[in-house]
């Protein structure tokens, strides 16, 4: 078992990747050019992944005729080591990848600029320089990687005790769990649209998910402490807050809260006295516009009162979704014999990253449970929906398309406007 | 059967029980019974983690409809069994609100139909106009009715016993519980549990030592009234702190001398910290030695960690197991994903041991999928668990069983005396 994933154990970085060609490089180095393309210094909006890629893709035919190596670093940088003979032909696709960036400040105010755009060295003679470049980016990059790792660590939770208040603990759990029952939470609860998104990025609104925003919650309650610090007491904390839920949706009905919805809620909560007062006291009908959505970790937590309490809200006519999905987990379990009505996958560069063979296991994942199943949720940028897109997903929810709904709400209402004049 | 209550049965005086109720209703329908028919749904046959007392009022409540609106009228019985009595209903309307209760119960063999539609254990109809079938339920009922005393006298006890349970662990005692096991000392309450590899011949051979802090001692010292195990997510807010406690000791250990391997249960916070390095240093190069579990609702609820201790304890020669499944939640997803060395299922009272073929074999293919060599049939407590894991496959077997089986073979010689502190700690295990 443990060596059967050895391929898939933690992959090295390319930063890893470049610093031992480069030691390779030592003996061959005779004849060789290295050219560093600095992208890390272009305004953030030019460079996302996709203007990445596409800088790098114009070095495709020179690496698959073996005249050079492309490493792409985290940073955005792209290093091309090659073979002195290609230097004119490499001059020239430098050329023309500095024109995808002629807007950028980096190209088109050049001469103000400190860092050029690229950078060239010759092998043999500046090696030592090279050498000394690869590791500090290699360096930076293992530090980084360990700052991301190390979450534990002391300096990490010193960090995020400054930024977030003091981890909560059970006493003020107790005491925010009181203050939860006699407080007003309708103004803490916030709704983000499902959309589905045609080509020209026009969303068209699906259904809303309603939840408690916790910043906010923290905020209302007057709390230095930082609620998720731990794990196990938000999780607890997340049961309150579903009675809560359940009551305001009660209340509001038909008022406020319009449409079909969505909201999470613990298998425990289902189970409970309170969801039974809910589920009498909504409209029949209602029931069918409500998405009732459970995290992996509850279901596994008591699978047997998972599979119940999914059997008595969907023959109640509720539909339950599968939420915060990702890529190793999406496969890893078995949603149709979970038999949730809908899966929500959280959008990661990494989808992106995973190659064709992960693109082609979304694609027919997608295509054989129907695209209506998915929902490619936390999309904060273009990128996403296009990936979504490409693997037949439909439906998005997140910041970026808040932006896009906001931004159709703008276009109608100057198009109103327009009708309104040439009226007049 | 709005009354949550009332659905509950069980406990009330003895002349007003649902069934005596039931009793009083048959005699007076008796000499004019016609258009009543009962529907028998014989919930107590369910495996008893599909008994749950809350499973069964929400089954309850699938008639209200019916029973609000018509001549009906359901009785729930002291050992969860319900029984709707009606008067011209239409036979279709009923069958589709029985056929949803079964449906709840989906994943109980009692529900499953054999192939003939013929046998039914779920559920049984009378037609009370027909004096047969009047007097084959109302031996039912009277049969249930005697049960029903003994089982409110029974009840009654449970009761008692809930009650030492005590009250449940909340927010409020926590702290203060948790503080306590922050201060206490744990050393002499470490147990230790054998898992066996048990080869066709019958002999065996010591895969590791589980060990592990009792929770019945715990409970005892430090809270004899509370219910430590109410909130799963509250509970394994403790196991934090009683990881930091377990590892604390365990660094005092001479990994060197060491014999049997030794697996310890643990957060994924914990391997991720501070006091996981300081046993890493105590291991001292003797990695082989030692196998960390971890929760299966630990690794759901934050994969990347997991990904990332897993990965970083097996590059260092430490192995890992999955543990916190069943036979079920193994049919829900692929362990084989999860990458460990080992993926730990317990055994419970839910699995007779008499599945339905069907079922088996599905089983047994999870297995063979996850791979046999990885499969530890944990809480075995019967040489029936054994057979049952044998015959799908399962070579690896840990329990109260196992304990015995290891005492009588005396596999891994030093089932007396386990090394240094913990060995002092398990006080004769």
């Amino acid at each position: 078992m443990a060596d059967s994933g050895d391929g898939q154990k933690r992959l090295p970085s390319q930063e890893n990747l470049l610093l031992d060609y480069v030691r390779r490089l030592e003996k061959h180095k005779a004849g060789r050019k290295v050219v560093i393309l600095h992208l890390s210094a272009l305004r953030p909006f030019n460079r996302r992944d996709q203007h990445i890629r596409a800088a790098a893709s114009n070095f495709d035919q020179l690496i698959s005729d073996m005249t050079g190596q492309l490493f792409t670093l985290k940073n955005a940088d792209i290093y091309f080591i090659f073979k002195s003979e290609a230097l004119p032909e490499v001059e020239t696709l430098v050329q023309k990848i500095k024109f995808l960036f002629d807007d950028d400040p980096l190209v088109a105010e050049e001469d103000k600029q400190t860092q050029s755009f690229a950078s060239w060295y010759d092998a043999d003679d500046d090696f030592p320089a090279i050498l000394n470049l690869v590791q500090s980016v290699a360096q930076s990059e293992q530090e980084r990687q360990t700052a991301v790792r190390a979450r534990m660590d002391a300096r990490a939770a010193l960090k995020a005790k400054q930024q977030q208040g003091e981890p909560l603990t059970p006493e003020v759990l107790a005491r925010v769990e009181t203050a939860l029952v006699r407080a007003d939470l309708s103004n803490l609860v916030r709704r983000q649209f499902v959309c589905e998104v045609d080509s020209k990025l026009v969303p068209t609104q699906s259904f809303s998910k309603l939840f408690v925003s916790i910043q906010d919650l923290r905020e209302t309650l007057q709390l230095g402490v930082n609620l998720v610090a731990n794990r196990w007491l938000f999780q607890h904390l997340t049961e309150t807050l579903d009675r809560r839920m359940l009551s305001m949706l009660t209340k509001t009905d038909g008022i406020s809260i319009s449409g079909e919805i969505s909201f999470n809620i613990n298998v425990a909560t289902i189970l409970s006295k309170e969801f039974q007062i809910f589920d009498d006291n909504i409209a029949a009908s209602r029931r069918g516009q409500m998405i009732i959505e459970l995290q992996k970790e509850d279901i596994f937590s008591n699978l047997s009162s998972f599979i119940f309490a999914r059997e008595f809200v969907q023959d109640k006519g509720y539909r339950v979704c599968l939420d915060g999905m990702t890529l190793d987990t999406v496969t890893m379990i078995k949603r149709d014999r979970l038999g949730v009505d809908m899966t929500k996958l959280v959008w990661s560069p990494d989808l992106v990253d995973g190659g064709e063979e992960v693109h082609k296991l979304l694609k027919s994942m997608v295509k054989h449970e129907g695209e209506e199943k998915f929902i490619l949720i936390r999309c904060d940028n273009r990128e996403a929906i296009d990936f979504g897109k490409s693997v037949g997903i439909n439906r998005f929810q997140g910041r970026f398309v808040e932006n896009l709904i906001a931004e159709d709400g703008r276009r109608r209402g100057l198009l109103r406007l327009k009708r309104r004049i040439e009226r007049n | 059967m709005a009354d949550w209550g009332a659905a509950a049965g069980g406990a009330g005086d003895l002349n007003n029980t649902e069934e005596s109720l039931l009793l009083d209703r048959l005699n007076r329908i008796e000499l004019n019974s016609a258009g009543y028919f009962v529907v028998h749904m014989n919930l107590s046959g369910l495996r008893p983690n599909n008994k749950h007392s809350h499973f069964v009022e929400i089954a309850a409540r699938t008639f209200d409809i019916i029973v609000d609106n018509n001549d009906a009228t359901l009785f729930s019985m002291a050992n969860k069994d319900l029984a709707l009595l009606c008067r011209n209903l239409d036979v279709d309307d009923v069958d589709n609100a029985v056929e949803k209760v079964r449906a709840l119960f989906s994943e109980d063999p009692l529900t499953e139909l054999d192939d003939s539609g013929f046998e039914d254990n779920f559920s049984t109809w009378y037609d009370l106009s027909n004096p047969e079938d009047f007097a084959a339920f109302f031996a039912v009922v009277t049969d249930l009715a005697v049960e029903a005393e003994h089982r409110l006298a029974e009840e009654a006890d449970r009761q008692d016993k809930e009650q030492q349970k005590g009250q449940p662990l909340e927010p409020e005692n926590l702290s203060e519980i948790n503080k306590k096991i922050q201060s206490m000392r744990v050393a002499d309450m470490i147990k230790r549990q054998a898992c066996l590899q048990v080869s066709p011949g019958g002999g065996g051979e010591l895969v590791f030592f589980e060990l592990f802090i009792g929770m019945t001692e715990i409970k005892e010292r430090v809270a004899p009234d509370i219910n430590l195990f109410a909130s799963p997510w509250l509970f394994q807010y403790l196991t934090e702190t009683l990881d930091r406690r377990l590892l604390a000791v365990l660094v005092e250990e001479d990994f060197d001398e060491v014999t049997e391997p030794l697996s310890i249960n643990l957060n994924i916070s914990t391997v991720l910290s501070r006091e996981f390095q300081n046993l890493h240093r105590a291991v001292n190069g003797n990695m082989s030695k030692v196998v960390v579990e971890f929760q299966i609702i630990d690794i759901f609820a934050d994969m990347k960690s997991y990904t990332y201790a897993r990965d970083s304890l097996q590059e260092r020669g430490y192995r890992v197991v999955v543990d916190g499944l069943n036979p079920l939640s193994l049919q829900y997803f692929e362990p084989a994903d999860l990458k460990s060395d080992f993926i730990k299922i317990s055994w419970g009272p839910e699995f007779t041991g008499d599945e339905e073929e069907s079922r088996l074999a599905e089983i047994k293919e999870v297995v063979d999928k996850a791979g046999k060599e990885t499969m530890i049939l944990a809480r075995v407590d019967s040489e029936k668990a054994v057979k049952w894991g044998l015959n799908i496959g399962i070579s690896r077997f840990q329990g109260f069983f196992i304990d015995k089986l290891v005492q009588v073979i005396g596999c891994g010689r030093g089932t007396a005396k386990p090394k240094p502190a913990a060995a002092k700690a398990a006080g004769g295990a």
